[in-house]
C-alpha cells in the first residue's frame, strides 16, 4: 500500500486510497467515498469528529500527494432524536 | 407500547468520547431499552471498550450489544465483551436477553453476524480452504442466531446483528460490496422464529427500512444513516 499513486488509472488510484484508509490504523474508514476527476481527488461521507476527517486527508495525501483534495467529509449529529417510528 | 432505541456504528474511541452522553440523559423518557448494532469501537482494543463502557454504561435502560467486525480488528473481542459486560452492557454472540416491559416480556437475540450475500448472488462452501471457511463462519452465526431466537421464552422477539439481514437496506451502498455487508442466512433465521423486529447496523451508506423476505420489519441504524444519537422504534 506504500508509494506514489498520483499518476495511474483512477481506478487504481481510488482502490489505493479506499484501502488506505481502512488499513492504516490513523483512520480505520471504510466509510468514505473516493472520486477522482482528473488531478482531483473528492472525499465524501461521515465520520464521528473533525480530527478524524483531518487524519483521513492526511492519510490521503500521502497516497497521492500531487493530487488536490476537496474534504467534504462531515461529522454526524449525536443529538437526540426528533421522531420516533411507531409500527401497527 | 414497548420504545426500543438503537444506534450501531458509533465507532467510538478516546477522541470521541463523550459525543453521545449528553442526549442519552433523557433515554428513559423516549425509550424503554437500547440496542448497539456493533462497530462500537474504532480499533476493538481495550481502551476503547473503556470508551464504550463509559458513554453508554449506568443508563437509565438496560443496554443490549452485540460486537462489529471494528471491534475484531485488534483480537480483543473477550476483553472488550468483559469490559463492556462490567459496565452493565449485555453483550450478546449467540444469547439473549430479556428485558420485561409493561408486564410484557421482549426476548433479544444477538450475534456478530457475517457477509455472505443474499439470495441467488452469494458465496458456496465450495473449493479453497479459504472460501469454505468464509461460508462456514456466516453459517454458524446465522445458526447461533436462530438457537438464540428459539431459545427465548417472551412474548416479542428481535434480533440484533451488525451485518445486515437483507439487502433492502443496502440501498444506497455499490452493489458489488454487498456480500460484505450480510447473508441472507440471517433473515432465514430471523423469518423461522416469528420474529418482530430486527435491527443491524454495518451499512454506513444504506438504508434505514427493509423487510425480510418473510415479511419482518428491518431496520438499519448506523450512525451515518440516523444523523442523530439513536432512533427509536415503537412496537404496539
Ligand atoms: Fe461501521
Ligand atoms: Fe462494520
Amino acid at each position: 500500500m506504500t508509494g506514489d499513486h498520483s499518476t495511474g488509472a483512477p481506478q487504481y488510484q481510488v482502490a489505493a486510497v479506499r484501502r488506505a484508509l481502512a488499513e492504516d490504523e490513523r483512520t480505520a474508514e471504510q466509510g468514505i467515498k473516493v472520486t477522482v476527476r482528473g488531478d482531483t481527488i473528492l472525499l465524501s461521507g461521515d465520520v464521528e469528529c473533525a480530527r478524524r476527517r483531518d487524519e483521513i486527508a492526511e492519510v490521503v495525501h500521502e497516497v497521492v500527494p500531487a493530487m488536490r483534495i476537496y474534504n467534504d467529509i462531515k461529522v454526524t449529529e449525536a443529538g437526540e432524536p426528533t421522531g420516533r417510528e411507531e409500527f401497527r | 407500547m414497548i420504545r426500543i432505541a438503537a444506534i450501531g456504528d458509533v465507532h467510538l474511541s478516546k477522541d470521541t468520547g463523550g459525543r453521545f452522553r449528553p442526549a442519552l440523559r433523557t433515554l428513559d423518557e423516549h425509550a424503554d431499552a437500547l440496542l448497539l448494532a456493533g462497530d462500537l469501537t474504532r480499533h476493538g482494543t481495550v481502551e476503547e471498550a473503556k470508551v464504550v463502557a463509559a458513554e453508554f454504561g449506568s443508563l437509565s435502560v438496560p443496554v443490549v450489544a452485540v460486537l462489529g467486525n471494528h471491534d475484531y480488528h485488534s483480537n480483543r473481542s473477550a476483553e472488550v465483551t468483559e469490559v463492556l459486560a462490567d459496565a452493565g452492557i449485555s453483550v450478546l454472540e449467540g444469547q439473549s436477553a430479556i428485558v420485561p416491559v409493561d408486564g410484557r416480556k421482549v426476548g433479544i437475540a444477538g450475534v456478530k453476524g457475517f457477509g455472505g450475500g443474499f439470495a441467488g448472488k452469494c458465496a458456496s462452501a465450495f473449493g479453497e480452504p479459504e472460501i469454505k471457511a468464509f461460508v462456514e463462519h456466516t453459517e454458524v452465526a446465522a445458526a447461533k442466531l436462530r438457537g438464540a431466537l428459539e431459545a427465548m421464552d417472551c412474548d416479542v422477539r428481535i434480533a440484533l446483528t451488525h451485518y445486515s439481514p437483507v439487502s433492502d437496506t443496502l440501498r444506497g451502498e455499490p452493489p458489488e460490496i454487498y456480500p460484505f455487508l450480510g447473508c441472507y442466512q440471517l433473515g432465514e433465521a430471523i423469518d423461522s422464529c416469528d420474529t418482530a423486529l430486527a435491527i443491524h447496523g454495518h451499512a454506513h451508506y444504506g438504508t434505514e427500512q427493509g423487510f425480510t423476505p418473510g415479511g419482518v420489519r428491518v431496520r438499519n441504524v448506523a450512525h451515518p444513516i440516523i444523523r442523530a444519537a439513536y432512533a427509536i422504534y415503537c412496537i404496539e
